[in-house]
């Protein structure tokens, strides 16, 4: 608590909360102002310490009488709507998931991070808000072959859960958002005195592991089309979005072929008006049609898992 | 709106005065449930029932915590028995929270 961070402080304090309603806090109109007045409200002692160490929601202002939020908190509560949106954590009784919340941490995710490599030892396990992992095995010639995605209905790092603390799976953020992440060790002692959460982590591996053989089924026997339809939908189940990013080379790990069986996966259903597809960004016009167009797998993964 | 209140004094409490204390918080965010499990686990096995504990939400009433001094959140403050003090964080330094209320570990 007492620790001083070098971070820039403009950074911390750039953005001027507005409020969660716009009542409640006036607005300031721009962010000198706003950054002038929350430092000089807390330019030293032990509020100064705490924000530093970055322990503090929000900033009161004697001069308005307004209550300020930071950015993280303000995140915190409004990308979520205020609940808890990691359903995994979300299915806890109320005091069971407080009594974890000691051990949560809020983190950002970015597309493209690597959470677990295979054959290392996992140090955190995360419980995905808006972001998506997607979890990938890697054979010896570097190619990768995806076997389960992680969105807000799981988590990553259920070989804990299991008795093992190495990852057999290259952990690969594909959707860019936000996570709480917990300590390996924390999760494990948590898992031995909460049992509403070794309930909810049981039951969400045995759906990992239904959606890894169906995943080994799919692949072997349906058409690149169909599937790429599939995935497509899952990822929008899972993002809650119709639009969303995924390169060709993320789709054709996903999907295990080569790029070029992606381009015309997705050209034909571009050209059925099923979804839009540019460098990556894809919109998903049909969902319907494109429900139609997928192979069964959706309808059991999606019952399973999400 | 959350501003709650917990009162006890039946059972038979590991410190012998009432400890009175107020915890300003800003409705859930992250530090304010870090904060609130913390003393949660504090008061349970320090003060058991004996103590009275206040949540008030800033961002409902400012006021109040401006007129008690508080200027961040999360806060806590003892108000009796005395001498009144404070602490501000997420209160995960039970040491720190420990001496504030006046606890011996």
């Amino acid at each position: 608590m007492s620790a001083t961070q070098s971070g820039p402080l403009e950074r911390k304090f750039s953005v001027p909360d507005t409020g969660r309603a716009a009542g409640r806090a006036a607005h300031v109109a721009g962010e000198r102002v706003a950054n002038g007045r929350i430092l000089r409200l807390v330019k030293s002692g032990p509020e100064r310490q705490a924000l530093d160490s970055g322990q503090v929601d929000a900033v009161l202002d004697p001069a308005s009488g307004n209550a300020f939020l930071l950015p993280d908190a303000r995140r915190a509560l409004f990308s979520a709507g205020g609940r808890i949106a990691n359903c995994l954590l979300a299915a806890l009784p109320r005091k069971a998931y407080q009594s974890l919340l000691g051990e949560l941490e809020p983190v950002t995710l970015t597309s493209g991070e690597v959470l677990h490599k295979p054959g290392e030892r996992i140090w955190h396990v995360y419980f995905p808000n808006d972001s998506q992992v997607s979890l990938l095995m890697v054979v010896a010639d570097r190619k990768a072959l995806e076997v389960g995605l992680v969105g807000r209905e799981g988590m990553v790092g259920i070989p804990l859960a299991l008795g093992a603390d190495v990852s057999s799976v290259l952990a690969l953020v594909q959707g860019s958002g936000s996570a709480l992440r917990m300590k390996a060790a924390s999760f494990r002692e948590a898992l031995g005195r909460c049992l509403p959460l070794q309930h909810e982590v049981y039951r969400y591996a045995h759906a990992k592991l239904v959606q890894a053989r169906q995943i080994a089924a799919c692949n072997r026997f349906h058409l690149a089309q169909a599937r790429l339809a599939c995935c497509l939908l899952l990822t929008r189940d899972r993002l809650r979005s119709n639009q969303f990013h995924l390169t060709h080379e993320v789709l054709a790990d996903t999907l295990g072929i080569r790029r070029v069986g992606v381009t015309n996966a997705a050209g034909a259903l571009q050209r059925r008006k099923l979804i839009s597809y540019r460098r990556g960004d894809i919109r998903i016009l049909n969902p319907k049609g494109l429900k139609a167009a997928s192979c069964g797998c959706y309808e059991i993964v999606r019952k399973l898992a999400l | 709106m959350r501003s709650e209140k917990t009162t006890s004094s039946d059972a038979g409490p590991a410190v012998a005065t009432l400890v009175v204390m107020r915890l300003y918080v800003a409705d859930s965010a992250p530090n304010s449930l870090k904060a609130i499990a913390n003393l949660e686990a504090i008061c349970k096995e320090y003060l058991q029932d004996n103590f009275e504990l206040e949540i008030i939400d800033v961002l409902e009433f400012p006021q109040r915590a401006l007129a008690d001094g508080v200027l961040v959140t999360p806060s806590l403050a003892k108000v009796s028995p005395s001498p009144a003090a404070k602490i501000v964080g997420d209160l995960s330094d039970r040491r720190n929270v420990l001496q504030v209320l006046g606890i011996r570990e």
